[in-house]
């Protein structure tokens, strides 16, 4: 069989699947391109051409600013926290004790929820009237008044942390124990003959195994992190005083609350090269990482 | 120099038992092979020693001094594992210091003990690289140099050859006899490889079902087989066993006419059952000894020897004879083996008797 013969069988395979993808996602992105450069409105006709002016309003725009720097702060805090706690989950859980299994099967059920319940159930949870971390503070006396957790603007973002934070460590700490059962015993043991503490066993033994695919986790999670909706929707609807009015939630508010498809468009791909940028230089430093163990 | 006594060692992992009461007395400087079968104990003796695991019963001392219970770090003992076990994001130079480094030896007094290690086993070229970029033979010399960097009381080798191919290991036992006979340090060795053992011990262990079946020199293991066991355990070809009946004058061969007379075994009841076994390489063409005929059913020329499979009456033989002879498939072949050569155990106790 011949190899242009192969080329173009693989080809009419995959055709069918190219045409949805450029359907479905080709399609809206270069429309949303043509979108950035108008003032169309969301209901009404195409609007006119405008060149840059979205893309210049937006970068003079103080909403932006706010809005990337409130998506930074989520992605930082709450992806390193989950790294954090994630990897020490793992190393607990990675230790021999009664009741193991069990612990290792709970681990996955707050990432098994949707996010949705999950942000419904941190509602509840931070309720300024009847929520259970009201009466925990009061109760402990670390508090003298019920606290509106999502009603302050000084400390919804960090609520808001929390419940991510909730949700999502058990991916890593999953992550990382599939990569801690990796590590030889006989190394570990060496360590042991060698004279190595806790902490000299954790960097020199356990984490060249764990490197990679934590590496992995923290794409996975940044990226996730930086496209962030659902969960602060639930909860906040990006308020109080657009505290945690991500980037996501401003591109939602201009083109479906305002209406502005134009501006929206605009803010949407700005978003999205952030995320491409971010992929592409994880990317890169994945590939290095594994090099490295190998 | 030092001493190591294994005192009634047991250890169990809840109702079984993989270590039926171990005792061993080493002189300094001896060479302790633990040779068996996997699933014998010899691991679990060896991560014992080492402190990887504690006894259920007993008592290690290294000079006179129990380390039961003491840390891994804290035995003065240094392993090598089958893995090589080395830390795969450290220079080959910083692997061979790490317990140096651990044990907060200062940098340059590190770096001259180093090189002098990586000087003798001839890996000084390879001190910058990472262990992702050596061979398995260099891996395990560099496994090697982490154990003798640190001048250990005792030496704990786990398999450390297994994971060679046959040419490299031949050359590293002979490197690791060659290292113990300069440094005469004692060593803890386990292998499953009887030449291993044969080739490098001063003592070996032979063990099975977590007790020593029986503990010498090399000599007598492979010439006074205590029991059946370590008789077909070492030796290659295995020793032939042959089902045999005491009787006047002798042992009568079962399925033949052959009477072999065997020096003291005196008091052995006509009638017993016996178990006669006789190396294929203690097998003649021709000499002194007991004659033996058989038939020749394959003839194998392995090289330095030719292998012959013959029958003798109901039972098989095995002999290794030299290159040279010529015997086919189908011929009558006369043989001989000298009386000493004859080994005699009882086939219930599988115990030597002679």
């Amino acid at each position: 069989m011949s190899s242009t013969w192969m080329t173009t069988r693989a080809w009419l395979l995959m055709l069918p699947l190219l045409v949805i993808m450029l359907a479905v996602i080709g399609w809206p992105m270069v429309d949303t391109v043509r979108l950035s450069f108008t003032d169309a409105k969301l209901i009404g006709s195409g609007g006119a051409f405008v060149g840059f002016d979205n893309y210049l309003k937006m970068l003079s725009n103080n909403n932006f600013q706010r809005a990337l720097y409130a998506t930074t702060w989520f992605a930082v805090v709450s992806v390193t926290a989950e790294m954090v706690i994630g990897v020490l989950a793992a190393l607990l859980l990675n230790q021999r004790f009664y009741g193991r299994t069990v612990l290792r099967a709970l681990l996955i059920l707050p990432w098994a929820l949707p996010t949705v319940v999950n942000a419904t159930l941190w509602r509840l949870i931070y309720n300024p009237e009847y929520g259970a971390l009201n009466a925990a503070l009061t109760q402990v006396g670390l508090l003298d008044s019920y606290r509106s957790w999502l009603g302050e603007p000084g400390t919804a973002m960090t609520a808001l942390i929390i419940a991510d934070c909730w949700k999502n460590f058990p991916l890593v700490a999953l992550i990382a124990l599939a990569a801690l059962q990796a590590v030889p015993r006989d190394i570990t043991s060496a360590s042991l003959v060698d004279g190595a503490g806790p902490f000299a066993r954790f960097r020199f033994v356990i984490l060249p195994y764990l490197a990679g695919p934590l590496m992995v986790a923290l794409v996975l999670r940044t990226i996730e992190a930086f496209k962030v909706f659902d969960i602060i929707w639930v909860m906040t609807r990006g308020g109080p005083a657009n505290s945690t009015r991500t980037l996501s939630i401003l591109v939602y508010q201009e083109a479906f609350s305002f209406q502005r498809a134009g501006s929206g468009a605009s803010l949407a791909l700005v978003v999205t090269l952030i995320v491409t940028v971010l992929a592409i230089g994880y990317g890169m430093l994945v590939r290095r990482t594994a090099g490295s163990a190998a | 120099m030092s001493t190591l006594t294994i005192d009634a060692i047991r250890k169990s992992y809840g109702a079984v038992e993989t270590l039926k009461g171990i005792d061993i007395a080493l002189e300094s400087g001896e060479f302790l092979v633990l040779l068996g079968a996997s699933g014998c104990g010899k691991s679990t003796l060896l991560n014992i020693i080492a402190g990887l695991a504690e006894p259920t019963s007993g008592d290690i001392r290294i000079d006179d001094r129990s380390i039961v219970g003491v840390h891994p770090k804290d035995r003065d003992i240094a392993m090598v594992f089958q893995s090589y076990a080395l830390y795969p994001n450290l220079t080959v130079h910083r692997n061979i210091g790490f317990g140096l480094e651990m044990r907060k030896v200062d940098r340059a007094e590190r770096d001259r003990a180093v090189r002098e290690t990586a000087k003798l086993l001839q890996i000084e070229n390879l001190l910058e690289r990472k262990p992702g970029q050596l061979s398995g033979g260099q891996r395990q010399r560099v496994a090697i140099g982490r154990a003798l960097v640190r001048n250990p009381k005792i030496f704990l080798f786990d398999e450390p050859l297994s994971n060679l191919d046959a040419k490299l290991r031949m050359e590293m036992r002979t490197e690791l006899k060659r290292l113990h006979q300069m440094t005469r340090t004692t060593v803890v060795y386990v292998t499953h490889d009887q030449i291993e053992a044969m080739t490098l011990a001063t003592r070996i262990a032979v063990m099975r079902g977590g007790r020593i079946e029986q503990l010498d020199t090399p000599e007598n293991i492979y010439n006074r087989p205590a029991t059946l066991y370590v008789a077909t355990f070492v030796g290659a070809p295995p020793m032939n066993l042959l089902a045999a009946t005491a009787g006047e004058g002798g042992l009568r061969i079962d399925g033949t006419d052959i009477i072999v007379p065997v020096p003291d075994l005196d008091g052995i009841a006509p009638g017993r059952r016996l178990v006669l076994g006789i190396r294929p390489e203690a097998i003649e063409r021709s000499g002194a000894g007991v004659p033996l005929t058989a038939r020749c059913e394959v003839a194998e020329l392995t090289g330095p020897e030719l292998v012959v499979t013959a029958a003798m009456g109901s039972q098989r033989l095995v002999a290794a004879l030299p290159a040279t002879t010529r015997i086919a498939a189908g011929d009558e072949i006369a043989l001989a083996v000298a009386p000493a050569a004859f080994h005699v155990f009882d086939a219930e106790t599988e115990q030597r008797l002679n």
